[in-house]
């Protein structure tokens, strides 16, 4: 039989449409999510670990009935880091109906802020965003529920000086992306400096941080004890090659939580060996809970991205997020007595839990009406070439100095509502 | 058949003067001018917040950048950081509770003194030269608002404003802010659509098409060339002020960074050099088709029950947007505007093609 050109045409709209009947249609009890995340732009690989490390995280936990029946269904959007289109993707999710929205980024989130907190909508910020969301009392929809910026700082400084014993005298570098971002830590460091007696030397680089040449001369010639680098993408392994390029051992280099097996393999496995980094969830695949993933989500062809990359270091970061998400929900169920969850009750459930590790994955982590950091604890991991070890035990230091800050930031914020 | 063009005769320069000569135009605009008024009666929050109010502040601040690029012929490659420079201005004034209107003004006034300065190296360089030159006053202003802590707002560098007040009257619903928003872009379009009509428009043409040649027929470069700058960041400035008023409420460095400076020359080559109606559908089409193309796909995608992988998902609408950009340049370089001139000029003697012009 021959066919015409529209006899074709007829039949390809006609099996289009009948494919085109929405099949949403289960009448299932579902929990929404917003994931308005740069794939594209800035933080892209590390939102496509990240990401990946939720979405099975969500399988894991709905292959196994759900919470309490009910579903975590995560709508996913690219806003190529963009304000604008964050903004907008926050506002199509409101109108959805999500009961809460993380963007893993922090100008992204920062534009959000404002609404979120008018709207009474969950904002998550995971190792991003404002720092001074930690104070829930001036931010009660700003959730972080992870160490900030200044306590990563403090973590690292507090490893130092046990392998030191003392630090008066010692001299400190901070190579640092000349952002808010990476300023962020320095007037943590000053006060820590200052309590601790080591002498601190910032260097600032351009961003985004691919030419750096001119700082790491001068941090050789100042030659510190310790150097602590704080950048993100391309700054980091251009920081790791510099310093190594200009003899200064990687087993005397620390740095914030945004260092990945990606970025060791860019500067060379073997060459970055001895690196040191701030680690607020377990890296790799021991943990229980990345051992029932691989088992319950990957084996059966349910993973969401490439095998290989399930337990790098922002998978499992994703994969505590996407847990304390859950046990938000877990914990709001528990408020609402089974009843359907409103962003309210899922906030009071987020800002209720309680000493959560996820299996071994973190530190317990305790989120409070006021404290919205969780506890602001870490653990420093080591690079051995192919893989982070953990170097320290959980452990959280000069709080007070971070929360002094917070508490500081946050009534400049009230200030101006 | 559509223009109704027989029977039009212009008795007297008045009318033969009037901006839109023909009455299917007068209406045209007329019907949109009521569906802009009623748009919070039918449409819900989320495309009045944000899709349309962007998208008319986005119109705004082009205008004026149009102002200078196809007015005046002068590129600018720091237009971002004059609407910040605004925003922080107007911010900051509006922080220590001087009334909303003056701090726009303030903020405007901001732009322009600043803007002015650095286009005063338009008197020197141009084309190319002068692009870098501006772009210089992007990085310096980033670097400036980045490196002082009272301009940028603290460690978090981000400055919280406080609600829009109208004659005292705070405006804080969606509606109230859409209409700020509109109000600005219709003040801003009338200007532009006059401007042309003006000495000033005049004397900025004749810049543009040659300057020392303009010189010779006693317009003066140097005065002109301030001036469009002047202007133009003065209207940069407070369209910057009103996308962190009514928008962002909030003004933070990444907002009118480099990249916001980019898009807006793309609005305005892509809508069309000069033309006030290209900076709609220019804007239009920069501003709001990611965020259409995103839809688009993921409805496609869920409604075929095809299960694409997040990075196609999040990829293929840049190369969409990409195409787009790119096909509409060489369907018709002059830009978008320049198409629906033509399909308007179809339609002006329609169906007698010989007549066309």
């Amino acid at each position: 039989m021959k066919l015409s050109r529209r006899q074709i045409v007829i039949a390809t709209a006609v099996t289009l449409g009948t494919a085109y009947a929405p099949n949403v249609l289960a009448q299932e009890k579902v929990i929404k999510f917003g994931m308005a995340q740069d794939f594209t732009k800035v933080y892209t690989f590390v939102t496509a670990e990240y990401s990946q490390g939720q979405r099975d995280y969500f399988t894991l936990v709905n292959e196994r009935g759900g919470v309490n029946g009910w579903k975590i269904q995560a709508e996913i959007v690219d806003t190529g880091n963009e304000t604008q289109r964050g903004i907008e993707a926050y506002e199509r999710f409101k109108r959805e109906g999500v009961l809460l929205v993380d963007p893993l980024s922090t100008p992204v989130s920062r534009a959000i802020v404002p609404r979120a907190l008018n709207d009474k909508i969950n904002l998550i910020t995971m190792f991003s965003g404002r720092s001074d969301a930690a104070d829930g009392s001036v931010f009660p929809y700003v959730i972080p529920m992870s160490a900030s910026y200044w306590s990563q700082a403090s973590v690292l400084i507090e490893y130092i000086a046990r392998q030191e014993k003392d630090l008066k005298g010692k001299k400190i570098a901070i190579v640092y992306i000349d952002t808010p971002f990476g300023k962020e830590p320095l007037p943590l460091l000053r006060e820590i400096a200052k309590r601790r007696g080591f002498e601190l030397l910032p260097f600032p680089y351009a961003p985004p941080g691919n030419e750096q040449a001119a700082v790491w001369t001068q941090v050789r010639r100042a030659n510190p004890n310790w150097t602590l680098i704080w950048g993100g993408g391309v700054g980091q392994t251009v920081s790791l090659k510099e310093a190594i390029r200009n003899g200064i051992s990687p087993e005397k280099i620390a740095s914030v939580v945004w260092l990945s097996e990606s970025d060791m393999k860019v500067v060379g496995n073997e060459a970055a060996k001895g690196t040191l980094k701030y680690e607020g969830a377990a890296s790799g695949r021991d943990p229980k809970i990345i051992q029932d993933i691989l088992k319950d989500v990957v084996a059966k062809g349910k993973g969401a991205g490439p095998q290989d990359l399930v337990g790098t270091s922002y998978y499992n970061i994703g994969v505590l997020s996407a847990a304390l998400m859950v046990e938000g929900v877990r914990k709001g169920l528990e408020i609402s007595k089974g009843a359907a969850l409103t962003p309210q009750t899922l906030n009071e459930g987020l800002r209720s839990i309680s000493k959560f590790t996820a299996e071994g994955l973190a530190p317990p982590i305790t989120v409070t009406k006021t404290d919205h950091q969780g506890g602001g604890m870490g653990r420093v991991a080591q690079w051995d070439g192919r893989r982070w070890v953990a170097k320290s035990d959980w452990l959280s230091a000069d709080q007070d100095l971070v929360w002094d800050l917070i508490t500081q930031s946050s009534a400049e914020f009230k200030k101006g509502n | 058949m559509f223009y109704r063009l027989a029977g039009i005769r212009h008795t007297n320069y008045l009318k033969a003067r009037q901006l839109f000569p023909l009455q299917f135009d007068r209406l045209l605009i007329g019907g949109l001018c009521v569906l802009a008024l009623l748009a919070p009666l039918y449409l819900p929050s989320l495309y009045l917040n944000s899709y349309l109010m962007p998208w008319l502040l986005w119109v705004t601040a082009a205008l004026g950048l149009n102002l200078l690029m196809g007015g005046a012929g002068q590129v600018h490659l720091g237009y971002g950081a004059v609407m910040g420079i605004g925003a922080y201005a107007a911010g900051h004034a509006a922080r220590s509770g001087i009334p909303f209107e003056i701090a726009l003004l303030l903020g405007g006034l901001a732009a322009a003194i600043i803007g002015t300065v650095f286009g005063a190296a338009a008197l020197r360089v141009k084309g190319l030269y002068l692009a870098v030159t501006t772009l210089a006053l992007q990085y310096l202003v980033d670097f400036v608002v980045l490196h002082v802590g009272a301009i940028s707002g603290g460690s978090q560098a981000s400055l919280q404003l406080p609600a829009v007040k109208i004659l005292g009257q705070s405006v804080r619903s969606d509606a109230g802010l859409y209409f700020v928003a509109l109000a600005g872009c219709v003040v801003v379009t009338i200007f532009m659509l006059n401007v042309r009509r003006t000495s000033l428009g005049r004397a900025l043409a004749a810049v543009r098409e040659k300057d020392y040649a303009a010189e010779i027929l006693g317009v003066s470069a140097f005065r002109y060339k301030l001036l469009a700058f002047w202007v133009a960041s003065f209207i940069g400035g407070t369209a910057g002020a009103l996308l962190a008023f009514c928008y962002y409420k909030a003004v933070s460095p990444e907002q009118y960074h480099i990249d916001l400076s980019i898009q807006m020359l793309a609005v305005v080559i892509v809508g069309g050099l000069g033309s006030v109606l290209g900076c709609f559908f220019g804007a239009g089409l920069i501003l709001l088709a990611p965020a259409f193309l995103n839809q688009l796909l993921s409805a496609v995608s869920t409604g075929l029950g095809l299960k694409l992988g997040t990075d196609l998902m999040t990829h293929a609408p840049l190369i969409l947007y990409g195409s787009l950009i790119v096909g509409f340049l060489l369907f018709e370089p002059l830009g978008l505007a320049k198409i629906y001139d033509n399909a308007r000029k179809m339609f002006l003697v329609w169906p007698f093609r010989h007549m066309r012009r």
